[in-house]
């Protein structure tokens, strides 16, 4: 049973990272840099509860903080490029961060054991939950509530006038900018987004898993989390829940069974996704033909 | 710090720089694609890296001279790069750059996987040429397989200008990159187009990727994700689309990375790499050969 809640609460984590990188992809941006906020967010949260013994809450909400902040300031500068550019500029600031905390020991002696980040050996004895009896259920339902929470602010967002201007940006920069939208704004808001979520996921990850190195935040995972709103499709919020659902839980989990063969079925089916339906499972078309099924479903019953 | 820190500090620059060769072909690769396909194709050093492990699988069927595998390696490339381009852009509106990302990234780990499968994940010794000579230049000496490694950089890259400026198919290659619906009308196929650079890119990785296996002495698939980013910060600093930027790049980041790892040790080499891109990207976002406004 305990596997079945560990894997939901890997997709509800995988889900927060996805949404990041989603709020940036309305924009037209690709930012490989959502893996370098993810792990701000979880040294942040983690050196709060265990060296500072904060509770969990203001934990989360300082990590969020601080990840949104960095994602701002490095906004900037990055968004001055476009296309490649973008990608390499957060690329190299994602691996910047990791290096960072590859190369960062900061250690308190806590009862005989010195706890605390600790370089390349990583952040050990995150405990948070353990020492305050969480069961593993209410992790994974801790977890969830803020995945619905976050889902549905994004939700909200995409109906708002706040989605309509980032997918204007998206679609097209200069039609936006004529229309009076400050693109570089409106950029720099969707980074800032995308880093308050990342930061969230991030610091509930460095929990559930109590131990963090700098090798889980490395290229791979920031390629998986603009590889969920891709392979998902950029129409809905639930495309990226669905795409993380269909990677973690059947290509990761799923197919364990296949043994070294499931690697290699990775990429290809990635690959074959792309080939065949190029924007995404949940794509415009998509969501029309589910709406229609709704209404038609309507029309009967009235 | 005295003398013989000097001399050591030099000494690993121009190491460093001869190994920037390869940085400079995999940079190459990296523009040319985007600078016909106006496509990143992530895939390019992990597509390199297979095409070295492809030569040493030859190589291994097929007794034949350990200089052979240069070329082997080069043949696989350019095989790998028409598969890469078949089933990561072929099929797939091109009007949609993530798409084409995605699958590039998908490849990416697909080619992974399969060096580790078959390899069962242990790293291969890869033949290095001239390993036993070393030329002395006063306190410094140049190390014969880093200098081989150099001059093969250097006649690839000469060979990839004279293609580009001095054939039918460099000119068709330009013009595709420039104006692409202006040359379907002049005649050119553009799928053709973006095939045969695929191939030659492909040849050049692979070329690149026994480069580095001859340098370093091992190939792993550790090698491709490093690899990509290097070639990608390499692309940028060296401004997108220009092939001199592009060698000089590699030069350049290959020898201020050893300068770094000299100084700062291993583990911080790479972070003063990525400042150095951060600086070109505040200051010189279109890289070192940027053109003055109005000419882009």
């Amino acid at each position: 049973m305990d596997f079945y809640l560990g894997l939901i609460q890997i997709i509800g984590v995988h889900t927060l990272l996805g949404l990041s990188a989603y709020c940036v992809l309305q924009t037209g941006q690709v930012s490989l840099a959502q893996a370098g906020f993810f792990a701000i967010g979880a040294y942040v949260a983690g050196m709060l509860t265990v060296l500072a013994g904060w509770p969990i809450m203001p934990a989360l909400v300082v990590a969020a903080i601080v990840a949104g902040a960095m994602a701002c300031a490095v906004g900037f500068p990055a968004l001055r490029v476009r296309g490649l550019m973008l990608v390499v500029a957060t690329i190299a600031f994602g691996e910047a961060v990791r290096l960072f905390f590859f190369n960062f020991t900061y250690q308190l002696e806590r009862g005989g054991f010195r706890i605390g980040p600790h370089g390349g050996e990583g952040f050990r004895q995150i405990r948070y939950f353990p020492e305050h009896g969480w069961s593993t259920l209410e992790v994974m339902l801790f977890i969830w509530v803020v995945v619905v929470l976050v889902m549905a602010a994004i939700w909200w967002m995409d109906r708002s006038r706040a989605g309509a201007v980032l997918r204007a940006v998206g679609e097209d920069e200069v039609a936006a900018q004529s229309s009076g939208i400050n693109v570089t704004a409106v950029k720099v808001f969707a980074m800032t987004v995308g880093g308050v979520i990342a930061g969230i996921g991030g610091g509930l990850f460095a929990h559930y898993t109590t131990h963090i190195e700098h090798v889980q935040f490395g290229v791979v995972l920031a390629t998986f989390a603009v590889a969920y709103p891709i392979l998902g499709g950029l129409s809905s919020v639930f495309g990226t829940l669905l795409a993380v659902i269909f990677v973690q839980g059947f290509l990761i989990e799923g197919l364990r069974f296949m043994g070294d063969w499931r690697n290699l079925l990775f990429g290809a089916l990635i690959v074959l996704a792309m080939n065949v339906r190029p924007r995404g499972l949940i794509d415009a078309a998509t969501i029309a033909a589910i709406r229609r099924i709704v209404r038609g479903k309507e029309h009967a019953g009235a | 710090m005295d003398l013989l820190d000097v001399i050591d500090g030099v000494q690993s620059v121009a190491d460093g720089v001869l190994f920037g060769a390869t940085y400079a072909l995999l940079g190459i690769g990296f523009t040319l694609i985007f600078g016909v396909m106006h496509k990143i194709n992530l895939a390019f050093a992990a597509a390199s890296v297979g095409a070295a492990y492809a030569s040493l699988l030859i190589l291994a069927g097929v007794r034949a001279p350990p200089a052979l595998v240069f070329v082997a390696a080069a043949a696989c490339g350019g095989g790998i790069g028409a598969l890469v381009y078949l089933v990561g852009f072929r099929f797939i509106p091109l009007a949609n750059p993530l798409a084409t990302l995605m699958s590039t990234v998908g490849i990416l780990l697909l080619i992974d996987e399969i060096i580790v499968h078959t390899t069962q994940g242990v790293p291969l010794n890869y033949p290095a040429l001239f390993s036993d000579v070393i030329i002395r230049a006063g306190p410094f000496s140049l190390r014969g397989d880093l200098m081989f490694v150099f001059a093969l950089g250097c006649v690839c890259m000469a060979l990839l200008t004279a293609l580009l400026y001095c054939t039918r198919l460099g000119l068709a290659t330009r013009a595709v990159s420039q104006q692409p619906v202006a040359a379907e009308l002049c005649g050119i196929s553009i799928t053709n187009v973006n095939v045969l650079t695929f191939v030659i890119t492909g040849v050049v990785g692979g070329l690149a990727g026994a480069m580095i296996g001859a340098a370093i002495g091992i190939l792993s698939p550790l090698l491709s994700l490093p690899l990509t980013i290097k070639g990608l910060i390499v692309t940028v600093i060296g401004g997108l689309g220009s092939i001199p930027g592009a060698v000089i790049a590699g030069l350049l980041v290959g020898g201020l990375e050893n300068l770094f790892q000299f100084l700062r040790g291993v583990s911080e080499r790479d972070l003063y790499v990525m400042l150095l891109l951060f600086v070109f990207l505040v200051f010189r976002p279109r890289g070192l050969s940027a053109r003055p406004p109005g000419h882009a």
